[in-house]
């Protein structure tokens, strides 16, 4: 289809010129591990209590990481008004957002892979918890967020103040997505036997992302009106 | 496709603040608040009964309830006006949801405020994990968040554009916080504190019931006095944004 | 009992009230000193 092909496009020029900077993804790696020497240094891994954080901290260093990302994807576009450019350019608003949000989620993913082994690492954490359900929910709550995070940033990149707009705007629409997350997350890792409540709250998560990525679609050509 | 600024000619408006007829619609407005704000605390203070339990603390309830109504429906309202917006266009319509939005804003800092002091006294607590409170909490920043980019820097339609778009999903988002919260609290927190901080389970008082729908028409009305009051004075804001403009290229020339 | 918290939700509540009521008055008092000052430059 003409639209995902565009799209496809869109993220593989966005991907080709990150990679050769490799100027965010480091930063967003670079603070991710910041922040879990950080918290392995304020929470004592031995004590027990710490496992119980531990679902937080994950989605604290997604949110955060995230948010350098999303900033970029639209900021980059103002230089040289290449903004202009892909908005005459001969295809639909939807493709636009479909490419940046594959390009973010990309480079979302590659943070991860790098970054949770690391806490797992630091927190010195036996995984005793269902490998794949973890996996799902990570997914899942990764790619609400970015959806919804690109969708943002495309409006928050017409402010001059769009780095103090972006968080603002994202914090309240993407509430029940991290409370869910963080939900499932704590249990898949800590008492496995609920299982049944994380697939509960894995439902919600998705129902979410498909409500609001369908919305963010539809939605997008209002945003990046000319 | 670029907006067309409306022309008019430069004409400045009158020294009193608005015309006669919006004047008289604001008095109106403004006895109609007044009485039925008096009605309402007598109602509320002499009329009601005093609850066994909770004592004159459970008289907040009413500002609370109400003000909570009043938020939700200004947010509403600043809903439906951002989609009339984004479908016609007319800057009235985005006039109506800014003030709108801003008036809900007061309204939920008084449920906001309101609450925790009744949690106190009720359950001997600041801040309770319920789902009310949390959804008002999230809609007070996704208000704040509608501010913040009314007040971007550009030109009004850009920013009336995106700004009606944050309204739509904001508002999409409130009801599923309200039930996400919900589920969670009847999934792994069995409802501590039973249906909520209205009454002991049951129904509520005859007495109390009256009262109450009184108090939500009284803030109806101070809401009504407050948009009509913020609508003329963001028309006559922009009359005169206009006419420096006007004046602007006049001294270029 | 618990007069004291009732005085001061109802306090808050009203004090919220008016606080908006002043800000509001304030922009009319500054759209006015404005109205007024290029009603002046017009003259």
């Amino acid at each position: 289809m003409n639209l995902f092909r565009t799209a496809l496009f869109l993220a593989k020029k966005d991907l080709y010129s990150e990679l050769k900077t490799k100027q965010i993804l480091t930063t967003q790696i670079i603070f991710a591990g910041l922040v879990i020497v950080v918290f392995s240094f304020a929470f004592d891994p031995a004590n027990n209590t710490t496992k119980a954080v531990i679902p937080g901290v994950i989605w604290v260093i997604i949110v955060f990481a995230g948010i350098l990302g999303l900033n970029r994807s639209f900021i980059s576009e103002q230089r040289n008004d290449t903004m202009q450019g892909l908005l005459v350019a001969p295809m639909e608003a939807a493709s636009i957002y479909l490419g940046k949000f594959l390009a973010n989620f990309a480079m979302m993913l590659v943070v991860e892979i790098v970054s949770i082994p690391f806490l797992f690492l630091l927190f010195d954490f036996k995984f005793l918890g269902s490998f794949p359900y973890f996996i799902l929910v990570i997914f899942l709550g990764s790619f609400g967020f970015i959806a919804i995070g690109t969708f943002l940033a495309a409006l928050a990149a017409n402010s001059k103040s769009s780095e103090m707009l972006l968080p603002l705007l994202l914090f309240p629409i993407t509430t029940p997505i991290l409370i869910g997350v963080v939900q499932a997350t704590k249990i898949i890792l800590t008492n496995v036997e609920k299982l049944s409540s994380a697939i509960a709250w894995i439902q919600l998560v998705t129902a979410y992302d498909v409500i609001f990525f369908v919305v963010c679609f539809l939605l997008i050509d209002y945003v990046l009106e000319v | 496709m670029s907006m067309n600024l409306e022309r008019e000619k430069a004409v400045l408006p009158g020294s009193q603040i608005t015309d006669t007829k919006s004047l008289n619609l604001s008095k109106l407005l403004f006895s109609a608040t007044v009485i039925s704000m008096l009605l309402s605390l007598y109602f509320i203070f002499i009329f009601a009964e005093e609850e066994t339990t909770m004592h004159a603390a459970q008289k907040i309830f009413y500002f609370h309830v109400s003000s909570a109504w009043l938020a939700f429906m200004a947010f509403f309202v600043t809903f439906v006006f951002s989609i009339l917006f984004l479908i016609k266009r007319k800057r009235i319509f985005d006039t109506y949801a800014y003030v709108s939005a801003e008036i809900g804003v007061v309204f939920t800092i008084i449920v906001l405020t309101t609450g925790p002091i009744w949690a106190k006294s009720a359950w001997n607590t600041w801040w309770v994990w319920e789902p009310r409170l949390i959804t008002t909490l999230i809609l007070f920043f996704i208000y704040i968040a509608y501010i913040m980019i009314r007040q971007m820097d550009g030109v009004w339609d850009k920013k009336a554009r995106l700004a009606a778009v944050f309204g739509i999903i904001g508002f999409a988002d409130v009801p599923i916080v309200f039930f996400a919260i919900r589920w969670w609290q009847t999934k792994f927190h069995p409802i501590v504190f039973g249906e909520g901080p209205s009454q002991k389970g049951g129904g509520i008082e005859d007495t109390m019931l009256v009262a109450l729908l009184i108090t939500i028409t009284a803030f109806t009305i101070l809401y009504s006095y407050l948009l009509q009051k913020g609508v003329s004075f963001e028309n006559m804001r922009i009359k005169v944004e206009r006419y420096k403009e006007k004046l602007r290229e006049e001294l270029e020339k | 009992m618990n007069y004291e918290y009732m005085l001061g939700a109802y306090s808050v509540a009203w004090v919220v009230i008016f606080a908006y009521m002043f800000i509001i008055g304030k922009r009319h008092e500054k759209l006015k000193k404005e109205i007024e000052f290029l009603k002046q430059l017009d003259k």
